[in-house]
């Protein structure tokens, strides 16, 4: 009877599976590694905000790729004539009727500098509507500097949102002391922010995981080496430093290198704490049994690090870029608005903000404000989408 | 204890020598000879009266003429020796002196701030981690997603608008007018720390921010570890408990993140003494980068980051004499 | 003679979680006999800490008692019997404070995270002291360094003002034993003290636990899997499986006559051949996820004597003897089985 106890449990519990043990280990850790996407799946849709913030995020992107779409006008047009013109809010019915318009613009002379002042016409009515033609623009990815996906492109002249006439000026966020529509500009900028924020991540991202990735893998005199050079540049106050390098750059150089230079500048603060996540993974994976099972098994070590090792802490990575982001856009935003970063013609949060250093223009002017609002808007959502991976990632 | 003092102050030294070695680097940034710079900036100011060996002058004392590592040298000397950290051309005197004058509001800004962040983040972060998942804990983490997301310069500009708009704009300000231009003294500090609540909370709302979150994530931790059952089952109150154990063991994360909150708080200092006007060394910086009158921006830049990381230092120091198992290693 | 101290019945205690609801414990019936070793055994995760934490009211967050009577008999200085029932107290109000640590004390599984690190193991000892007696500090440090003594700790006054950190596992199992002990409980709840430590320093931890029990007679609750102790020191034996007691009763009946079949899988899985102690592995089959308990008798898909009632029906409480009881259909008379059969069927 003892005998038939533990057979018949045993032929029960093998009956189920296949019959070659060392497939059923393989199988069953696809299946986990499935599952765990799966389960983190799950648990990131239970973070309400972190859903609500991805869907902003996209149309943040969505907004930056198509930007000459969205804006009811180019990047560098303007009016002279419209300076400081107060926002035109929509008006969407009319007597009842679905019908947006905003209202129209009239001025009084300032009495001493006889400079126009703009105020609202509650009485004149300038009509709006979708799809409306604009000037002529280029849709598409023509503004990447990359030959070849640069011609992906078609030309159009209609834009999202716009006055039927388009004499008539629509100014939806106000305009600013060169009589620039903000929100067209708005948009405009969405593009250079967030581009910096991707570039700069991309390549912190190269010299955290390899660094970090050296620390952990080799240990020892590399790891202590690198060790006390992130210490190093964690304890040393960015920004004093930045803004040194950044004052360096020479006023001549056109705007794609200024670009690239403040991104570099930007992402040379920021690669230390992901160098320190990584390491920590790798150190802890060292440990796993996996791996040690691996390296008996005679893998070989790029094979042992790609297949294993990096997989098992792509989701830590994700969620430390997302939180690396809104750092480095809040960056580039911080260097523009001090006039040490990016500079007019290109636009970006930063670059708009620097109008607003004067308390006496907020004061007079308080809707050249809104690219403030879009930098906390989208590192808001940054910071939720990061915390909502992280959750997501920690099962803990 | 002392072995790990003496490696935390080895650490110190060699970061403070790296900072000066980039600082050094920050000179050398723009383009073009100095002394041809300074002279010509000075005749276009008119000082036109100046001695004829003024150029060699320059150049001997700084050793422009000789290899980077002796200029290095000579820079460093002149301020370990002499504390002079170079020649201002805008300000026609030592860069030591326009940095003394400006560093006590610094100081006294980032300490309050340091204070300030503690004091509200400690409290906080407790109570928002023993009421998990309670409507204050939800109200307290949102709050601070928000906090974290506004940058402090922004946090100003905000600030200053509805200062303006809504109150009399003397808040902005860090001195009643008597003491502007005083030289220091009790009475001015006194009537500082009167003026600093704004720009401290401006500065250090990101940073409260953040440490309200390590606070609550350290706490979380430490109230499930197998020590607080084991106090609980000795009869402690809860109370009594909270604060004795787990509340004891999160410290220590918790005062090791003055790391990065020193580094953050001076460049939040800087950003919103520039937006605010405060006369920081913020501005000075700021100001002197834009002129190109490298050897402040050095001096300042050196003495603040040093400061950082003396600061660091110090919360090393405080780490060593709460945590035993640092003490005793 | 036999003097009941602890008395559980129908104990059951879910943990609400995000993913549901967890019945860790459900219906524990036990009885605790002063001075006397209860040994409570059964596979990992089948509930015998959160039972165990639950007589102390210290159950982890989401979970909860949600019925069941835990009647504690407290003598006072005078001699007079309290019956409390624990199970109604509030976890966080002050009358089970003076039941922790005086009555009913505990020594964990993990000795290494136990206590803790930051503080120094006379201030963890002294502060229990002073808490349920009337000390100087002086004083109580004074009978910390004695407790000290007692569980062997070598020059106990210099121990005293160390950190845990310090020491070594037997070492802070021994401080843990001594802090345990400091009060003088009427019971001691031991949750596999020593299986995070090496095979002698468990002989010795085992061993000193024996003595201070013979020698302060309170009452031992034993958690373990390893049978080769159980054999070693128990009076009574409860053997648990999926959050229930399936059988228990003295030593001597459980260990020779078992008759619940998870019993008997259980010890034949001891290797007879020596004394050689290991962990109870073999039994055939998953604990199945709690989330997903089997219908019927719980044992039912792992059970080698099954039948087809197994499935539908719960096998009650079976009493074979004044001491010896068992949840197994095998037992239960027929009649028994149909009505309950009759039960499921209608229910
Ligand atoms: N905090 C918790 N949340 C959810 N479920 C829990 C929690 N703590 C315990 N459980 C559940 O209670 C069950 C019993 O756990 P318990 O720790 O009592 O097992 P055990 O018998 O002591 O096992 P071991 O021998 O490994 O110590 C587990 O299966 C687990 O699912
Ligand atoms: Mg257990």
């Amino acid at each position: 009877m003892d005998v038939t106890l533990k057979e018949q449990v045993f032929e029960q519990s093998s009956s189920s599976g296949s019959n070659a043990p060392v497939a059923e280990t393989e199988e069953e850790r696809r299946l986990e590694v499935a599952t765990q996407w799966q389960l983190m799946w799950w648990k990131f849709r239970k973070h309400r905000l972190a859903m609500f913030s991805t869907g902003i995020l996209f149309t943040y992107y969505f907004v930056a790729i198509f930007a000459e779409f969205f804006a009811p006008w180019t990047r560098t047009q303007y009016i002279a004539e419209y300076v400081y013109v107060p926002p035109q809010p929509i008006h969407f019915f009319d007597d009842g009727k679905f019908d947006p318009y905003v209202k129209g613009l009239t001025f009084e002379r300032d009495p001493r500098s006889f400079k126009k002042i703009w105020t609202i016409d509650q009485k004149s009515k300038i009509e709006i509507g979708l799809f409306v033609k604009g000037s002529e623009y280029k849709i598409g990815l023509h503004w990447l500097p990359i030959p070849y996906i640069n011609n992906l492109f078609f030309t159009t002249d209609r834009h999202l949102i716009g006055a039927k006439d388009p004499t008539q000026p629509m100014y939806l966020m106000g305009a600013d002391k060169s009589g620039r529509d903000i929100f067209s500009r708005l948009v405009y900028s969405t593009r250079i922010s967030l581009s910096v924020g991707l570039v700069g991540v991309a390549l912190s991202l190269t010299l955290g995981i390899s660094l970090g990735g050296l620390s952990g893998l080799f240990g020892g005199w590399i790891d202590n080496i690198i060790q006390r050079l992130i210490e190093v540049v964690m304890s040393v106050p960015d920004l004093p430093i930045m803004l040194a390098i950044a004052a360096a750059v020479p006023l001549d150089w056109p705007i794609e290198r200024v670009y690239f230079i403040i991104t570099i500048i930007i992402a040379l603060r920021s690669w230390t704490g992901l160098a320190r996540v990584v390491r920590g993974k790798f150190l802890s994976l060292r440990e796993d049994d996996f791996i040690l099972a691996s390296r008996l098994d005679g893998a070989s070590q790029g094979r042992l690090i790609f297949r294993h090792m990096l997989p098992s802490f792509y989701s830590h990575i994700i969620a430390s870029l997302t939180l690396a982001l809104p750092h480095m856009i809040l960056a580039e935003t911080a260097l523009s608005f001090l006039g040490l970063g990016l500079r007019p013609p290109a636009v970006s949060w930063g670059v708009m903000l620097q109008d607003t250093q004067k308390v006496a223009v907020i004061a007079l002017y308080p809707w050249l404000l809104w690219p403030a609002a879009a930098v906390i808007l989208v590192v808001l959502a940054f910071n939720f989408l990061g915390d909502g991976l992280r959750d997501a990632a920690d099962p803990y | 204890m002392w072995q790990y003092i003496a490696r935390r102050f080895t650490y110190m030294v060699f970061t403070v020598w790296i900072i000066s070695l980039i600082t050094f680097a920050v000179i050398q940034l723009p383009p073009g000879d100095y002394v041809t710079t300074i002279v010509s900036q000075m005749i276009n100011s008119g000082m036109e009266d100046l001695p004829p060996d003024f150029e060699q002058q320059i150049r001997e004392q700084y050793g422009l003429d000789q290899p980077m590592v002796v200029q290095y040298y000579k820079w460093l000397r002149n301020i370990i020796v002499d504390g002079k950290f170079g020649y201002s051309f805008v300000y026609r005197k030592d860069a030591k002196d326009i940095i003394l004058e400006r560093l006590p509001v610094s100081f006294a800004i980032s300490g309050f701030s340091v204070l300030f962040i503690w004091a509200v983040a400690l409290p906080i972060g407790i109570y928002s981690a023993v009421k998990q998942y309670s409507l204050a804990d939800y109200l307290v983490t949102f709050i601070g997603f928000i906090g974290l997301a506004v940058p402090s310069f922004l946090f100003a500009l905000v600030l200053m608008f509805f200062s303006y708009k809504y109150m009399d704009r003397a808040m902005i300000g860090l001195f009643s007018r008597e003491y502007e231009t005083a030289p220091w003294s009790l009475n001015k500090f006194l009537d500082l720390v009167k003026h600093l609540g704004i720009p401290v909370i401006i500065i250090g709302t990101a940073g409260t921010a953040g440490l309200i979150r390590t606070m609550r994530a350290n706490l979380l931790d430490e109230l499930n570890k197998p020590y607080v059952d084991t106090a609980r089952s000795k009869g402690l109150s809860e109370r009594a408990l909270l604060w004795k154990y787990p509340v004891r063991h999160a410290l220590n994360p918790f005062i090791s993140t003055v790391g990065w909150i020193l580094p953050s708080l001076i460049a939040g200092e800087l950003i919103v003494s520039v937006v605010l006007n405060l006369p920081t060394s913020g501005p000075v910086i700021y100001n002197s980068l834009l002129t190109q009158d490298m050897y402040v921006a050095a001096g300042a830049i050196l003495i603040l980051s040093s400061m950082t990381v003396i600061g660091t230092f110090i919360s090393d120091l405080l780490l060593a004499w709460l945590d035993p198992r640092v003490r005793l290693h | 003679m036999t003097e009941p101290l602890l008395e559980v019945s129908d104990l059951k205690i879910h943990f609400f979680t995000d993913e549901g609801v967890v019945k860790a414990v459900e219906g524990v019936d036990l009885v605790i006999e002063r001075g006397k070793t209860l040994c409570l055994v059964g596979e990992s995760g089948c509930g015998k800490s959160v039972a165990s934490r639950a007589f102390m009211q210290i159950i982890r967050k989401p979970g909860k008692i949600v019925s069941g009577q835990m009647l504690f008999r407290r003598k006072s200085d005078d001699g007079t019997e309290e019956i409390i029932d624990l199970a109604k107290m509030d976890p966080k109000g002050y009358p089970i404070r003076q039941i922790r640590g005086k009555e009913i004390s505990m020594i964990f599984q993990e000795p290494m995270t136990s206590l803790s690190l930051m503080h120094t193991v006379g201030h963890q000892i002294t502060e229990m002291i002073r808490l349920h007696t009337d000390t100087t500090p002086t004083e109580a440090k004074v009978s910390a360094i004695k407790m000290l003594q007692r569980v062997g700790i070598p020059r106990p006054e210099r121990l005293i003002d160390e950190y845990p950190f310090r020491l070594s596992g037997g070492m802070r199992q021994r401080v843990m034993i001594a802090m345990a002990m400091s009060c003088n409980p009427t019971m001691l709840i031991a949750d596999e003290p020593t299986t995070a430590l090496d095979v002698t320093t468990q002989a010795q931890i085992l061993d000193l636990m024996l003595e201070l029990q013979h020698d302060y007679g309170m009452a031992l609750l034993f958690i373990t899997h390893d049978l080769g102790v159980v054999a070693e020191i128990a009076d009574d034996v409860a053997v648990m499986y999926l959050g229930r007691i399936v059988e228990r009763g003295d030593a001597d009946t459980v260990f020779n006559e078992p008759k619940h079949p998870y019993t008997q899988a259980l010890l034949r899985s001891i290797p007879k051949i020596a004394m050689q102690r290991d962990e109870l592995e073999p039994i055939k089959g998953m604990v199945p996820s709690p989330f997903r308990r089997p219908t019927g008798c719980q044992f039912h898909p792992r059970c080698a004597q099954r039948f087809n009632l197994c499935n539908q029906v719960e096998p009650a409480n079976t009493h074979l003897n004044e001491n010896h009881s068992v949840r197994c259909l095998l037992y239960e008379d027929a009649e028994a089985r149909t009505s309950n059969a009759e039960a499921a069927a209608h229910g």
